[in-house]
C-alpha cells in the first residue's frame, strides 16, 4: 500500500515537473491572440508584390483579429523553391510559377491533392504571359517568335529545368511553332531547338535571367514575364529598354496553395488559408494588377485593361496538356529539353 | 572555374584589341580595309561575349556559394572527437573515445594480498548526435575491465538554456566529484565519498543553466539504485527523486571560479533477501571492503533494503589560476532489515581535493589544455599538475553487528593522496599517483591492513 503510494508520488512527481514546463504556454494562451509568423515560399519575380501584398494582409489581419502576423519571402527558382519545400523548408504557403510544382508538393504529402480545387480559378488569384523585352530602338528588329532564331540574335530566357518562368518561355515558343500552319511537334523540336542555340546565359531564375539582360547588358532580347517587362520599362525607363508583343503566347497561371503539413504543425492554417483569400479580395486584387499581374477579377481587371498589352493566348491544354504529361515530356530528365539544349561550353 | 573565366575574359579582351590594332594597322595599310559599321559590329560582339563570360562566372560563383551552404562539413579535433556537421550546424554526429590503460600495484599487501595487474580501467566509444534545433542524443558504453556496460543511453530536448529535458539512462545529479568526466577527475579513482552516491540511473530530469552558468539546477525522478549503484532497471515500483543546484556568484574577478552547491535524493527502496537492493563500497584500489551481511548458503540472513532513502551532498569548488580545489560533503541514509530487524543506517563521506599546475596552466573543473603540447624538438613538453586528496567514508555504528559483520568489515575507512598528472596535449595524459587508506576494525582482532596503492595511467581522450 505503502509502495502503492509512493509510486502515485512519483507519477504525480514527474506530472507536475512536466506541467511545470507546460505552464507558461498555458498562461500566454490566456492573454491577447499570440503573435504569428507565416513563411510565403515564392518563384522569383515576385518580391515586390509580395512585400506589398505582405504589409496590406498584416494591417488588415491585425484589424480583423487583433494578432499580429509577420509574413516571411523567400524567393528563386520557382522548381527549386518547391524542392526546398519538400526537403524540410517549413513554408506556410507556396505561391509558386506553375502547377507542377505545387503537384510535387501534393505528391510528397506536404498539400492536398486536390489543392487546385480549393480556391477560384484553379488557385491562380492571377495570370500573366511571356512576352518580350529589347534594347531601346529594338536594333535586331525583333518583332514575333521567328526573330528570335535568326543568326545572330543573342536571346535570354532562364533555365526552364529550374525556373517556372522558363517553362512558360520555352512552352511559348513551343506552342507558337506548333500552331503554325503544318506545325507538328517535330518542326517545334527543331525550332526550340534553334531558340536555345541562340542562349549564351541560362540563368537558374527568372529574376535572374532579367539581371543578365538588364544590368550586365547581354543579350537582344529577354523572353520574360509580362509583369517583369512592364516593371522594367517603368523602372528603366523607354529610354533603355522596350517591350515587344508577340502574335501569341501562353496564358501563364502562377497557383497558390497552403502548405498543409507545415501550417498543421505550426497551427498558421487559419491565417494561411485567410492570406491566401485575401488575394482575392478587391484589394489583394488591386495590388495584383498594380504590380503588372493580370487580376481574375473581372472588374477589377478591366479598371487596369490598358496596361497590359492585347495578345493572343493559348492555355497548356492546348498545345501538351496537364503539367504532368508537360513535365514528363519536355522537363524532366532526358526530356525534350535534354534533348536539344547543349550548354555553351 | 572563377580564375578559367577570369583568363578567358582577358583573352577575348586581349585578342579583340590585338584584332582592332592588327585591323587598325591594316586599314593604314591598304584602303581595302573593314568599314568603320563593320569594326563596331565587331566590337559589338566581342563586348557581348566578353559581358557573357564574366557572367558565367558570376553564375558559377552563385553557384559555388549556394553549394557551400549546404555543404556537410567533417572535423577532426581534440574537443569535438571526429564529427559530421550539417552547413547550419543543425546536424551533427559526433565520434568520440576514452581509453585508460592502468599499471596498478599494491605495496606491502601480505595481509590482504592483491594481484598487481596492468588493466584496462575504461574503453569508452562515444556517440553523440545533433538532430534538428532542439534534440540532442548520447550512447556511450564501456569495454573496460572486461565487461560491457552501458553508461548514457539519453536524449536531450533542450528547449532553451534555462530549461531542458533528459530521457533514458545517465547520472543523477548528486556528487560533484561523478559530475566530472571520467577523463577530467584529477586522480585516477575517484575519492571515497563517491561511494555513497550513485553511479548512473534510468530517469527523466529536468535541468536549466540560467545567466550563463551563474545558476544551473536539475531535477528528476529517476528508478534509484543503491550507492554507487549503475542501473538499467528497478527491483521495486518505488522511485527517487533527486535534485541539484549550484551557484557560481561570481563570473568576473578573482572569486570568478568559485562554485557553490547542493544535492539530494529522496526516494523508497524495497530490496529483498535475493536481491537486497544495497551497495558495497570501494576502496581507492577498487577493492571491496564494506559490504552488508549476505549469504548464498543461508540467504534467508540476508540484509535487504527495505525503506526510506535519501542523500544530501552540499559541495564546493574554486578555481584560481593554477590553482584548483573542490570538496563535498555526502550523507547517505538507508532503511535495511535483517530478518526482523529494521533500521534506518546513515554513512557519511567527505572529500578535499586540491592540485596546481606546475607549469601554469589554468585549473579548472575540466582538463587543461596544455600551454605548451609535448614537442621535445620544439622543446616543450606539456603541463605538469600536482595534486593532493584527503577523504573519509565512516559507516553508521548502527550497522554492527546485525547488518554487517566487525571481524570482517571495516566500519571507517580513511585516504590520503598524492599525484602527478602530466598533460602531453589536450587529449594525452599520463597519471601516477599515490593513495595510502587506512581503515578502523574489520578484523577479529583489530585493524584491517591498509592499502598502498599506486597506480600508473595513460590516458587518450577525443
Amino acid at each position: 500500500m505503502l509502495t502503492t503510494m509512493r509510486t502515485r508520488l512519483a507519477v504525480t512527481g514527474s506530472i507536475a515537473l512536466l506541467a511545470l514546463a507546460g505552464g507558461r504556454g498555458v498562461a500566454a494562451a490566456q492573454g491577447a491572440p499570440k503573435p504569428v509568423t507565416l513563411l510565403n515560399v515564392s518563384y522569383d519575380p515576385t518580391r515586390e508584390l509580395y512585400e506589398d501584398f505582405n504589409r496590406q494582409f498584416a494591417t488588415y489581419w491585425k484589424g480583423k483579429t487583433g494578432q499580429d502576423v509577420t509574413i516571411k519571402q523567400s524567393h528563386g527558382g520557382s522548381s527549386k523553391q518547391a524542392r526546398s519545400i519538400i526537403d524540410g523548408l517549413q513554408a506556410d504557403v507556396a505561391t509558386l510559377g506553375l502547377g507542377y510544382d505545387i503537384d510535387a508538393l501534393a505528391d510528397n504529402g506536404l498539400v492536398a491533392m486536390d489543392w487546385q480545387k480549393r480556391l477560384p480559378h484553379n488557385s491562380s488569384p492571377y495570370t500573366s504571359t511571356v512576352i518580350f523585352l529589347v534594347r531601346k530602338g529594338n536594333p535586331k528588329k525583333i518583332k514575333d517568335w521567328p526573330d528570335l532564331i535568326r543568326p545572330g540574335v543573342s536571346v535570354i530566357s532562364a533555365n526552364p529545368k529550374t525556373s517556372g518562368g522558363a517553362r512558360w518561355n520555352y512552352l511559348a515558343a513551343w506552342g507558337y511553332a506548333l500552331r503554325q500552319p503544318g506545325g507538328n511537334e517535330a518542326k517545334a523540336k527543331d525550332f526550340i531547338t534553334k531558340l536555345y542555340k541562340n542562349v549564351p546565359v541560362l540563368d537558374a531564375g527568372a529574376r535572374s535571367s532579367t539581371t543578365t539582360f538588364v544590368e550586365r547588358g547581354i543579350g537582344d532580347v529577354l523572353i520574360a514575364w509580362e509583369n517583369e517587362a512592364l516593371l522594367a520599362v517603368k523602372e528603366l525607363g523607354p529610354d533603355k529598354v522596350e517591350v515587344v508583343v508577340p502574335s501569341v503566347s501562353i496564358l501563364a497561371e502562377p497557383p497558390v496553395a497552403v502548405v498543409d503539413k507545415v501550417a498543421k504543425k505550426r497551427g498558421t492554417t487559419a491565417v494561411a488559408q485567410a492570406y491566401l483569400d485575401y488575394l482575392y479580395s478587391d484589394q489583394g486584387q488591386e495590388i495584383i494588377a498594380k504590380h503588372y499581374y493580370r487580376p481574375t477579377n473581372p472588374t477589377v481587371a478591366a479598371k487596369y485593361a490598358s496596361q497590359f498589352p492585347k495578345v493572343q493566348l493559348f492555355t497548356l491544354a492546348d498545345i501538351v496538356g496537364d503539367w504532368r504529361k508537360t513535365q514528363k515530356t519536355h522537363f524532366a530528365d532526358g526530356g525534350v529539353f535534354d534533348q536539344i539544349y547543349l550548354p555553351a561550353r | 572555374m572563377r580564375a578559367v573565366h577570369g583568363w578567358a575574359a582577358g583573352i577575348v579582351l586581349g585578342l579583340a584589341t590585338v584584332g582592332l590594332v592588327q585591323q587598325g594597322v591594316a586599314q593604314q595599310d591598304s584602303t581595302k580595309g573593314d568599314t568603320v559599321p563593320s569594326l563596331e559590329s565587331r566590337v559589338d560582339e566581342l563586348d557581348q561575349q566578353v559581358r557573357v563570360l564574366q557572367r558565367l562566372r558570376e553564375l558559377a560563383a552563385d553557384s559555388a556559394a549556394a553549394a557551400a551552404k549546404d555543404k556537410v562539413t567533417a572535423t577532426a579535433s581534440a574537443k569535438d572527437g571526429f564529427s559530421i556537421k550539417s552547413a547550419d550546424g543543425k546536424f551533427a554526429v559526433r565520434l568520440k573515445g576514452l581509453v585508460q590503460t592502468d599499471g596498478r600495484f599494491f605495496l606491502s599487501d601480505s595481509a590482504v594480498p592483491v594481484t598487481n595487474t596492468f588493466f584496462l580501467r575504461r574503453a569508452r566509444p562515444i556517440l553523440e548526435a545533433t538532430v534538428g534545433k532542439y534534440l540532442e542524443f548520447r550512447l556511450q558504453p564501456d569495454f573496460g575491465q572486461g565487461t560491457t556496460v552501458l553508461f548514457d543511453a539519453y536524449t536531450d530536448v533542450k528547449i532553451a538554456p534555462a530549461f531542458a529535458v533528459r530521457v533514458g539512462k545517465f547520472k543523477p545529479p548528486v556528487d560533484l566529484e561523478r559530475y566530472q568526466s571520467a577523463s577530467d577527475i584529477v586522480f585516477a579513482e575517484r575519492a571515497l565519498a563517491t561511494n555513497l552516491a550513485p553511479n548512473r540511473d534510468v530517469g527523466l530530469q529536468l535541468s536549466g543553466d540560467i545567466s550563463s552558468g551563474v545558476f544551473t539546477w536539475q531535477a528528476g525522478v529517476y528508478n534509484g539504485v543503491p550507492d554507487l549503484g549503475n542501473g538499467d532497471g528497478d527491483v521495486s515500483d518505488a522511485k527517487d527523486f533527486a535534485g541539484r543546484v549550484f551557484f557560481q556568484p561570481f563570473k568576473l574577478g578573482t572569486l570568478a571560479g568559485l562554485g557553490i552547491g547542493v544535492a539530494g535524493t529522496a526516494g523508497l527502496e524495497r530490496g529483498t533477501t535475493a536481491a537486497p537492493g544495497l551497495a558495497s563500497y570501494r576502496t581507492p584500489g577498487q577493492q571491496t571492503w564494506f559490504r552488508y551481511t549476505s549469504s548464498t548458503t543461508t540467504p534467508v540472513n540476508n540484509a535487504f533494503a527495505n525503506g526510506q532513502r535519501a542523500r544530501l551532498a552540499p559541495q564546493a569548488y574554486f578555481y584560481t589560476g593554477p590553482l584548483g580545489l573542490h570538496g563535498e560533503y555526502i550523507q547517505s541514509w538507508q532503511a535495511v532489515t535483517k530478518t526482523t530487524t529494521t533500521v534506518k543506517l546513515k554513512h557519511t563521506a567527505w572529500q578535499t581535493t586540491g592540485s596546481i599546475f606546475l607549469t601554469g596552466e589554468k585549473n579548472s573543473f575540466k582538463s587543461a589544455a596544455p600551454k605548451k603540447p609535448f614537442d621535445p624538438k620544439a622543446g616543450t613538453f606539456g603541463a605538469l599538475e600536482l595534486a593532493a586528496r584527503y577523504s573519509v567514508l565512516s559507516i553508521d555504528d548502527a550497522t554492527f553487528p546485525t547488518f554487517a559483520n566487525p571481524a570482517s568489515t571495516p566500519r571507517r575507512a580513511k585516504a590520503w593522496a598524492i599525484g602527478l598528472n602530466w598533460y602531453l596535449a589536450k587529449a594525452i595524459k599520463v597519471v601516477a599517483d599515490y593513495e595510502h587508506t587506512t581503515f578502523t576494525g574489520g578484523t577479529a582482532t583489530g585493524d584491517r591492513a591498509a592499502e598502498n596503492f599506486v597506480v600508473t595511467r595513460v590516458q587518450y581522450s577525443f
